[in-house]
């Protein structure tokens, strides 16, 4: 063979390659977002069934319209942000990640753009969903989605940038390693939601003038628990996209190497350990399958680095300690969080980070220091701050405006009955208005 | 309409429709938030409306 041929054979072969490469990520992140399009389907079934019968579709309208809302906000603003801001509040160059950019719609030299976008998008989503569950029943849907479109667009964009990005200024000054994003997604959305449930109140019937607890059941526990499991199930594409395919490797989303097979170790590990804590202190199915998620997030930020057994344990200890938080939550401070989101995310993802620090101090990273406890509490100390503040301060706008918190008399007619024009179960008398026979908290 | 910022598909890069046109894309683009603002808005007013409504009818309309 000539050396002429064998030259352009070799040519061909790389260049086919490389397309091999770039399609195998393109086709990795598009079911990476195929899957966490369940975990949209999970929160919608598990918050109607968490919704009393009189606001289940009310509660469904204000999920579709959360995931409707936040796919086109993250496309105008988000990208740009996360590639702009990894510095702080000083933009960088992300010119390609405008709106207006080439690289923004179809275009055949650019297979990464639109598939990492999408990806990200269904992080937004989920950091907007995970709010949602804990206002049910009496928050205004119009006021819901502005909440949602500034946490699922500019706030948890700007942790992610600054902790969930290789250049990210929580990574290079403090060693932050936050692998499943506990910091970014979970804490800012939890505590985001801390703020947002200061300001909304509790749903009519929570609490009686002495401050004792009312029980407000769902209607349709079995739903809710499907629909946790959905997440679950949606966590392994969202878990997979943390993961950057580079053609011949993996990467963390801090460019240091990583296996799938480490992701699959400890998230199942993690979501076990989980759900037995869980079981052990509430013997409640609805407090298992919110364990598995206690335990996802516990071991979210170490799920590259762990033992398995370790990350277990790590979880179980989450899923002992999470419910117990939740009731201090609700019977000391009044918070009425009707699905224990704040716990679960913002305390589970505080653990998961401090654990991270105490378990895998001392792996080097690629930019900044190595990891260890006392960044990871400063950079827990900033996700606090980055969600509880402006979910508060919006939160407190709204209220002042009007828009926050639906009429009194919807809230107790229901607000299936008053702003939706279908009906869940037409054949069923629901219990919710008007014959005096009823508790407030029915 | 012509939209095809392309007339071969030898050596295309960007060829979204318009993708020539910084002015049509800037029309898309404004128009599209403004359809997401509009819906919010929408959405308020559909709200005071039903909250209205259950106020002067006494019990909700579906009852």
């Amino acid at each position: 063979m000539e050396a002429a041929e064998l030259l352009t054979r070799i040519e061909a072969l790389e260049a086919s390659l490389k397309m091999a490469t770039t399609v195998n990520s393109e086709v990795f992140y598009w079911w990476c977002t195929a899957l966490m399009v369940a975990i949209h389907a999970g929160f919608l079934a598990y918050e109607m069934g968490a919704s009393r019968a009189k606001n289940a579709l009310a509660t469904g309208v204000k999920n579709l319209a959360a995931f409707a809302f936040l796919i086109p906000f993250f496309y105008f603003v988000g990208w740009y942000i996360y590639n702009a801001f990894p510095a702080g509040f000083v933009p960088g160059d992300a010119s390609g990640a405008m709106p207006w950019s080439a690289n923004m719609g179809p275009n055949l030299e650019d297979n990464a753009s639109g598939i990492f976008w999408a990806a990200f998008t269904m992080f937004a989503a989920t950091t907007a969903s995970i709010m949602s569950g804990a206002v049910i029943e009496r928050i205004r849907v119009s006021g819901f989605i502005i909440l949602a479109i500034f946490l699922g667009s500019v706030v948890w964009v700007f942790g992610a940038a600054w902790g969930w990005h290789p250049s990210g200024w929580l990574t290079s000054t403090f060693g932050l390693h936050d692998i499943g994003a506990a910091g970014c997604v979970h804490m800012i959305a939890g505590f985001f939601t801390l703020g947002v449930l200061i300001n909304l109140g509790p749903r009519i019937g929570r609490f009686n003038a002495d401050g004792t607890v009312n029980e407000i059941n769902g209607h349709n526990m079995p739903m809710s628990l499907i629909g946790l499991m959905l997440i679950v199930m949606g966590f392994f594409g969202f878990l997979g996209g943390c993961i950057i395919y580079t053609g011949d490797t993996w990467m963390t989303i801090y460019n240091t190497p990583t296996t799938f097979s480490a992701f699959a170790f400890n998230t199942l590990m993690a979501v076990a350990g989980g759900m037995i804590g869980c079981y052990l202190v509430t013997r409640d199915p609805f407090w298992m399958m919110s364990g598995a998620l206690v335990g996802v997030i516990s071991s979210a930020p170490g799920l590259d680095v762990y033992y398995p057994p370790l990350a277990f344990l790590i979880s179980f200890a989450g899923g002992l300690v999470i419910p117990k938080l939740h009731n201090i939550l609700l019977t000391k401070f009044k918070i009425d969080d009707a699905v224990g989101a704040v716990s679960v995310h913002g305390f589970g993802g505080i653990w998961g980070l401090l654990a991270v620090g105490i378990f895998a101090a001392g792996y080097p990273n690629v930019e900044g220091p190595a990891i260890s406890l006392s960044g990871q509490f400063m950079s827990m100390l900033v996700f606090l701050v980055l969600g509880f503040v402006p979910g508060y301060v919006l939160s407190y706008i709204l209220k002042m405006v009007g828009l926050l918190r639906s009429d009194p008399a919807a809230e107790k007619a229901g607000l299936d009955a008053t702003e939706v024009p279908v009906k869940a179960y037409p054949e069923s008398r629901i219990p919710a208005f008007g014959d005096g026979a009823l508790t407030p908290a029915e | 309409m012509n939209s095809a910022p392309i007339t071969t598909w030898e050596g295309a890069t960007a060829y979204f429709t318009f993708a020539d046109s910084p002015g049509v894309i800037t029309i898309c683009l404004v128009g599209a938030i403004a359809v997401c603002v509009y819906a919010i808005f929408s959405m308020v007013q559909h709200e005071n409306a039903s909250y209205k409504k259950l106020k002067s009818n006494g019990t909700p309309p579906s009852l």
